[in-house]
Parts: C-alpha cells; structure tokens; sequence
C-alpha cells in the first residue's frame, strides 16, 4: 500500500502570491504533510503560511509527537494586532505506512474521510485548549486507514466558494463539497490525488464565476495500491545485455515508459514488437512520441527527459501537450519510479558540431530522482546497466 | 504504384540537428503529391551511431534511400526523382 498525496493550490484573484501554505516530507515508514491558511491574502499571508507549515512539519518531524508539536506552534502563534486573531489555520498530518493517522486541526475546515465506496466517517477528536490563548484550541484526531480510503484537507477558500452567490447562499460548505466530491468518485473511483485535488480547486473556482475570491487549496491523501512506473532510457553498456534488459522491462508490473530512440529500437527488436510513430505534424519543440504494444508511453531520450525536468522543477501548470508533458502526468499518476538507466554513450551526443549543449542522461535522471522525491514525495530507485 | 515512402528520424542527434523542420515535409508532400507519398516519423534510424564522426544528421530515408544531411529541397529532389522513374 502507498500513501498517495496530492495538493493544488490556486491564489486569490487579485493577488501575485500564494496566501496558503502547504508542505509534505515522506520518511522511512511514515509521511507528515502540513496545510496552512495565513490571515489575509497576498504576501503578508504567504510568509504568514509559510512560516507556519515549515515550522510545523520540522518539529512534528523532529519530536515524532504531533501533539506536541502542535502545541507549541499553537501556544505560541502571534495574534494579529488589527483583527486581534491568529496569525494563521493550519491542518497537520502524520500518516504511517500502515495506516495509522494522527491528525490536527486548528482553525481549518474539518477535513474529510471518505472510504472507497463514498460513505463518509465522522471520526471522534480530542480538543486541547491553548494555554496562553483562551480563544484557541486544536483537534486531534486518531484513526486507522484501510486500503483505498481517502482524506481530503482543504482551506476555507474551498468550503466558502459560491459564498452570496446566487446558488450557494452560504457557500460550497463542506456537505456541499462532500457531494461533489462523491459524485467525481462515482464516475472514477480510481482517480489519483492529483487529479481529485486540480478537481476541487477548478470546481471551487467555477462556482465563483471562474474566479477565486480567496485563496484556494485542497490536499487529497489516498491510501491505494502502490503504483509502478518504470522508465527505460539508454542501451546497455554491453550489447550482450540486450535480451536482459528488454526481459526486465517486460516482466516489469506496472506501467512503463521508454525514453529513447535506440531504447525503443532496441525493446521492439528483443521483444518482436512493431513501434507505431505518432503523426510528426505540431509536436512543438520535442520529437513525436510513438506506441508499441504494452508499453504506455515511447519518446525521444534526453530533449525530453531534460524538459520533462524542467517542468517538474517549475511545477507550472503546462497548457501545451507534448512528449514532455505526457511524460512529466505518466510520473505524477505513479508512486513508485524505477529509471532503468543504459549506460552506454552515444557518441554523435559528443560532437562539438551539435547546435545545442546535451546533459549527460545519467544526470539529467538523478536530478529527476531528487525532485520527484523532494518535491513530489515520489519513491524512486535508479538502476544502471 | 505503391507510395512511396518517406522516413524522418525523429532521434534526439538528428532532430537537434534539423530534423525538427524536417517535420513539415508530411503536409509539404501531403500537398505537392497526394496520396503518392506516405510520411513517418522513425524513433531512430540508428544511423548517427554509426557515422558520428563525420556527423551528417539528420537522416531521412526515401524508400530505403537514406539521405545524409537531409533538408526539404533535398527530399524533395529524390522524391521527385523517384516519382518521375515511376511515372
């Protein structure tokens, strides 16, 4: 089982920056994951968030206590001299690989649990009441998840949404966001946490006229079946491991992607599979991408691996569909990324005539490793050949 | 008369080293022969491997004819050429 996270985030409309906050780290057995809505909106909010959620998750990362960890950001939030109320809301999350929960609330909407089949449980909480600030108090929450239960954490921007509308006098709410949310998984009950999260921010934002009011996230936790995708990129070293290489990437269980013309080449050869190129009209920058039967996605090797990367560095929304961005979704949609990386050169790479500089593939992939994992909470194993 | 088919190396060498406007030549022979031409990206020829050391990506192959150093005007060439011996 794996822990699938996933949050999206949109800033209020009239504002250049981010006013919430969120934050996740995986470490061996477990994943801790902060949520924060700083008071206002724009920068004041962002550093407000910011400063909270890093905060946080170091020191739930450094007690492994969350209450405790909690407690002291709680007692010792600075209270805004204009509106006389915290600096910030914030939903904390320590999440075991076995499913074992511990949550905290303060100031956020209650966050959701919803199992597989769409039934919501309403689990009970302990609240622990501020020792310096009367009017502040947290919840915490102990729970155990099963495979393919969910939890969805949001910031106000999403449950006031509509708020004095037309429709939704009193807002989206959380009941309202919960039948949206149930009627998504209706029709795809598969849907990764990335894709439900994007989900909820767009709707949020449609149900205000297309525009978000306030600052909208919503981090959706799925407890699934652990996802596999491997990449193949680059041929063996030595020729002679050809047929291995190609066993490997056939016998593998999960999804797979080359990255490559002489590795597909090489796999089609081995495995006596034809590779069907796409039409090559307006790929834009990249080479088109091709198809072979059992193999999801075929694309050049390092133009693509290298922007696929760059993308994935910038986490900007990417309107333009190409190899790159086909290729960064297959690595977003998975939880665990095997590169299979070829060590062999290819030498017409190296010649001092080629218009543009080309990364070494070998560190084109390690930097892809760091940032999947850093900034995405992806596990990722390389193997060379 | 079966078509005559046109083969673009979409590997990285050749694609950096002109294949990327090479991929026009499917609506310029679309338009200038059709249905006598079928054009298609090939994931790598393979060829640059072998030739680097002169470096003539990008490679394009004409019914099995490979041009070195392709460009449109010299597809075109071979595919009229090969019309016109045809015809």
């Amino acid at each position: 089982m794996f822990i699938d996270i996933n949050c999206t985030q949109e800033k209020k409309y009239n504002q250049n920056a981010f006013g919430d906050y969120f934050i996740s780290k995986r470490r061996p057995g477990r994943l801790i994951a902060v949520l924060s809505d700083g008071l206002g909106s724009g920068i004041k909010a962002n550093i407000l968030s910011t400063m909270t959620a890093t905060m946080l998750l170091r020191f739930i990362e450094a007690q492994r206590n969350i209450k405790a960890a909690c407690e002291t950001i709680l007692n010792s939030l600075p209270v805004c001299q204009v509106r006389q109320i915290s600096y910030s809301t914030f939903s904390a999350l320590d999440c075991k690989d076995d499913g074992d929960v511990r949550i905290v609330e303060e100031g956020n909407p209650q966050f959701i649990w919803m199992k597989k089949n769409g039934e919501v449980i309403e689990p009970e909480c302990k609240i622990i009441n501020s020792k310096t600030f009367s009017n502040r108090h947290m919840k915490i929450y102990h729970i155990k998840l099963e495979l393919g239960d969910r939890l969805i954490f949001c910031s106000d921007g999403v449950t006031q949404a509509g708020l004095g509308g037309n429709n939704l006098k009193l807002g989206l709410r959380r009941k309202g966001l919960i039948d949206v949310i149930k009627n998504k998984l209706k029709h795809q009950p598969d849907i990764s946490s990335r894709e439900l999260s994007k989900y909820i921010v767009e709707y949020a934002k449609y149900i205000d006229n297309k525009q978000a009011k306030d600052d909208i996230s919503a981090c959706v936790v799925h407890f699934a079946k652990l996802r596999k995708l491997c990449i193949f990129t680059g041929p063996p070293y030595h020729a002679e491991k050809d047929s291995e290489y190609a066993k490997i990437f056939d016998e593998f269980e999960g999804k797979k992607a080359i990255c490559g013309g002489t590795t597909a080449n090489l796999i089609s050869r081995e495995l006596n599979r034809e590779i069907i190129t796409e039409s090559p009209f307006n790929t834009g920058k990249l080479p088109a991408c091709s198809s072979m039967e059992g193999v999801n996605l075929i694309t050049e090797g390092i133009l693509t691996l290298s922007l696929a990367y760059e993308y994935l560095k910038d986490e900007e929304s990417i309107d333009e569909i190409n190899a790159a961005t086909r290729l960064m979704n297959l690595l977003l949609d998975n939880d665990y990324i095997l590169f299979m990386v070829g060590a062999q050169l290819n030498q017409a790479h190296y010649d001092p005539n080629l218009p543009i500089e080309i990364e070494i593939r070998k560190n084109v992939i390690k930097k892809m490793k760091k940032v999947l994992e850093e900034k995405y909470t992806k596990r990722v194993e390389i193997q060379y050949m | 008369m079966g078509k005559i088919e046109v083969e673009i190396c979409m590997g990285t060498t050749c694609f950096i080293m002109g294949g990327e406007g090479l991929q026009e030549l499917a609506s310029i022979l679309q338009r200038k022969y059709p249905n006598k031409v079928d054009t298609k990206g090939i994931v790598c020829h393979g060829l640059c491997n072998t030739d680097c050391q002169y470096s003539k990506a990008p490679y394009v192959k004409v019914d099995g004819e490979v041009i070195s150093e392709a460009t449109i005007d010299k597809v075109l060439t071979v595919v009229n050429k090969k019309l016109g011996e045809e015809a």
